[in-house]
């Protein structure tokens, strides 16, 4: 064998030992954590039941239903619409685990591009997963995704995305982004399909109030905030005192009429539901960050961060102690309590009411593993 | 120091001494100082983050070689030579009109499809022997392409180092079409004139045509160009027409190749792929290391250590940042500039017209495309025009950077008074 044949045969040899060890890690990264169904979830059902054309795809993925004893309004919570953004997704598994309903009804989607969570962005160096210790010494492990559909689920991206129903161009890569895709549509991508799933379900079940859990890096100007349709303003404007009642400071925007696919926009459009959008802040999704791994994603410390603060580069105040994954979480759950006591004191006729949600102070006070359930 | 700068210096002097020292390709002299990185910062060898890294440039890779296979087929089947001579017979007595019809023409597959190489590597390469026909030396050719290269990436109706920026803030790619138009026009007449009048010379037409060839368009006619205006109405269709003709550059490529097999001269398919890959595989090969080596950057903090340095310099020398630090960022990748720079410079100019600035940043990050060691425009343009060095094609493009760094940031001085002009 001559001799640049034996080096090529030791690199492709090199190369697809390479491959085969990402291969593995890539594939588990598919498998979805387990979630402890909780004593108030009374159904889980599959998103594809509101579009069965996703049955079997990538992008079906479970809701929880909480049925109360007595009726009342309805409230949608999409958690993982973007799988890198860490406190969205807790805090629907913290609903799903601990929430109990007694009027009204609440539907939980955590996993809202399920695509999303079975991969990292490229070049982002983010962490496959994160883990939380509980109180009794276990340990539960979450994944940290991509803000994009899988590209393995849907490919190629365009060139340029085009939203269908506006006609509005972004770049391409937004074709894989769900938070662009709506209200979706039946002959469209794999995220249209989803989208549009989700905004059968609130047609289909009538959905008064859907709150859509996100999280932003801190040099983005629309952070811990609400974005609200304008048909949400009134109740979100309430939402925004009741927080500041318990010493959280929010900001309040109206949805933008030109930006075209998002929740607040599109679903407070094509639906009757009140569509608003809330955000934590998350250096770990942030350019500005530095070492980028487990402890970045649950702490929320970094000091590039402490010193772009310094510099006034930021939108949200950043000190050495971070923005910790319980305060994001208690941020997004007290809000969700909020719009549904705002919701209630509305529509006192049709009241949503739910107890058990962990709350910002006990969350800051003794973690997040406090509140989730060891696996059985 | 910090430990950031620590590992960030251990990955340029170890792609420095795989380069320079050990005489390896740049390719594996990203991949070294990847790991360098890796080991450094005490994360071990995680080949799944050299992997990872890699994916983000498949899609560059399937379009650059499907591009490089469709414009082989173009030249082994007479086509570009056909079109040369009939290029040269209609326009060569108006040296001044040419040059800027040529340097559009060149542009014209970045102005559609948003890519610099799919310029250079197609429309480029039907240009470039028409410029060295009339009098233009190689390096200053390739200079004339890999320029058309970046100016038809900013140029509009396509902008995707814009469409990076603008969505970083949620600001949607619309009302662009202005201001790119006023940042790149001028400066494509310009430097088409720039590259050429010293050069060109009005040359008699039976001397040109004793070095073309004219049998093979009297052979075949007109047919021979269906591979080049069907790739080019399928580039304009998947614009305009996404949903049903947004099938991506590569199938577009793939289209065009196996018409380009049937239209003029008969060659083996096989083997015209395989050179024109070959001839790609460097760049692949880089661009596959410069994704290990951001992604690694990225990892370990390096590239928070760089934004924040570059965002940290007083407000006076903000400016300075923007012009050194995105080409020079741009050197990884010039869409990557636009994300993890062009982001943070257009927030702390938020008191600008922001459509405006946010178009003249594209105008600066793709300067990237010039930056060692991808400087993918300018090695495409290099390898074009048969300059075995790409170096000599970049030394033509450093004063008109400079211009085009200057015109960029006028544009972001006086953003709100150009905004005003429209």
């Amino acid at each position: 064998m001559k001799r640049h044949h034996a080096t090529a045969l030791a690199v492709t040899l090199l190369a697809l030992a390479a491959a085969a060890a990402a291969s593995i890690r890539f594939l588990d990264h598919r498998k979805p954590e387990p979630i402890v169904r909780g004593p108030g979830v009374t159904e889980v059902r599959m998103l594809s039941e509101w579009l069965p054309d996703l049955a079997g795809s990538p992008g079906d993925t479970e809701v929880y239903v909480f049925r109360g004893a007595s009726p009342g309004s309805s409230m949608l919570v999409l958690g993982g619409t973007h799988p890198n953004e860490p406190s969205s997704f807790l805090s629907a598994v913290l609903l799903i685990e601990n929430a109990l309903v007694s009027a009204g009804t609440l539907y939980v989607i955590p996993r809202a591009n399920a695509s999303g969570f079975t991969h990292n962005d490229p070049q982002e160096g983010a962490p496959e997963r994160y883990s939380v210790a509980l109180p009794g010494g276990s340990v539960r492990t979450f994944r940290y995704g991509s803000r994009a559909t899988n590209p393995v689920h849907q490919w190629p991206d365009p060139d340029v995305y085009v939203h269908a129903a506006s006609g509005q161009t972004l770049s391409g890569n937004e074709t894989r982004n769900l938070n662009r895709g709506y209200p979706g549509r039946a002959d469209g991508t794999l995220t249209e399909r989803v989208c549009l799933g989700i905004a059968n379900l609130i047609r289909a079940e009538k959905i008064d109030i859907s709150v859509d859990l996100h999280e932003a890096s801190p040099e983005y100007p629309v952070i811990n905030a609400i974005v609200a349709h304008e048909r949400a303003m009134p109740l979100a404007s309430q939402v925004v005192l009741g927080l500041e009642f318990l010493d959280i400071k929010i900001g309040l925007e109206p949805s933008p009429k030109n930006l075209r696919g998002l929740t607040h926009r599109e679903l407070g459009d094509a639906t009757d539901t009140l569509a608003v959008l809330m955000e934590t802040a998350n250096p770990s999704q942030g350019r500005l960050r530095g070492r980028t791994d487990e402890a970045l994603v649950l702490k929320g410390r970094d000091p590039y961060y402490v010193k772009a603060q310094a510099l006034g580069r930021l939108y949200v105040p950043f000190d050495e102690n971070g923005h910790p994954i319980e305060e994001r979480v208690g941020r997004h759950l007290s809000g969700i309590s909020e719009f549904a006591f705002a919701l209630s004191s509305e529509r006192p006729d049709r009241p949503l009411e739910f107890a058990g949600v962990p709350e910002y102070g006990a969350l800051l006070e003794k973690g997040l593993g406090a509140f989730l359930k060891p696996l059985p | 120091m910090p430990f950031e700068l620590v590992i960030f210096l251990a990955m340029v002097g170890v792609f420095a001494a795989g380069c320079f020292a050990a005489k390896l390709p740049v390719s594996l002299s990203m991949l070294l100082a990847a790991c360098a990185g890796l080991l450094v910062s005490g994360n071990g060898l995680p080949v799944r983050h050299l992997v990872e890294g890699t994916f983000g440039y498949v899609d560059t890779i399937l379009v650059i070689a499907t591009a490089m296979v469709f414009m082989r087929t173009v030249q082994e089947s007479g086509a570009l030579e056909a079109l040369n001579a009939v290029i040269l017979r209609r326009f060569r007595t108006v040296p001044a009109l040419l040059l800027p019809l040529l340097m559009l023409v060149a542009m014209f597959p970045g102005m559609i499809t948003g890519s610099s190489s799919a310029s250079v590597l197609t429309a480029g390469a039907v240009v470039a022997p028409v410029l060295i026909l009339l009098g233009l030396p190689a390096p200053v050719t390739g200079a004339f392409i890999a320029m058309a290269g970046i100016l038809g990436m900013i140029a509009p109706p396509v902008n995707i180092p814009a469409m990076i920026i603008g969505g970083g803030i949620d600001m949607p790619y619309v009302g662009f079409e202005v201001p790119l138009a006023l940042l790149t026009f001028p400066l494509a007449v310009l430097f088409s004139l720039w590259f050429g009048l010293p050069h060109v010379k009005v040359v008699e037409w039976e001397v040109l045509a004793a070095k073309l060839d004219l049998e093979t368009y009297k052979k075949y006619g007109i047919r021979l160009f269906l591979p080049i205006l069907v790739v080019a109405v399928l580039m304009v269709l998947g614009k305009t027409l996404p949903q049903v003709f947004g099938m991506g550059l590569p199938v577009v490529f793939l289209i065009g190749a196996a018409l380009g097999l049937v239209v003029g001269k008969r060659f083996n398919i096989l083997s015209a792929s395989k050179a024109a890959v070959n001839d790609a595989l460097p760049v692949l090969g880089i661009l596959a290391g410069v994704g290990m080596f951001i992604q690694v950057m990225t990892l370990t903090g390096v590239r928070g250590f760089v934004v924040v340095s570059a965002l940290s310099v007083p407000p006076a020398l903000l400016y300075a940042a923007i012009a050194v630090s995105i080409p020079l960022f741009g050197a990884v990748s010039a869409f990557g500039a636009s994300s993890v720079l062009g982001v943070p410079f257009l927030l702390a100019l938020l008191g600008r017209d922001q459509i405006v600035t946010a178009a003249a940043l594209s105008l600066i990050a793709s300067l990237g495309d010039f930056m060692p060691p991808t400087a993918l425009s300018a090695i495409f343009a290099a390898q074009v025009v048969g300059e075995s060095k790409y170096s000599r094609v970049l030394v033509k493009l450093v004063v008109p950077s400079l211009v085009i760094i200057g015109w960029a940031l006028a544009f972001i001085v006086f953003s709100k008074q150009i905004r005003a002009l429209y």
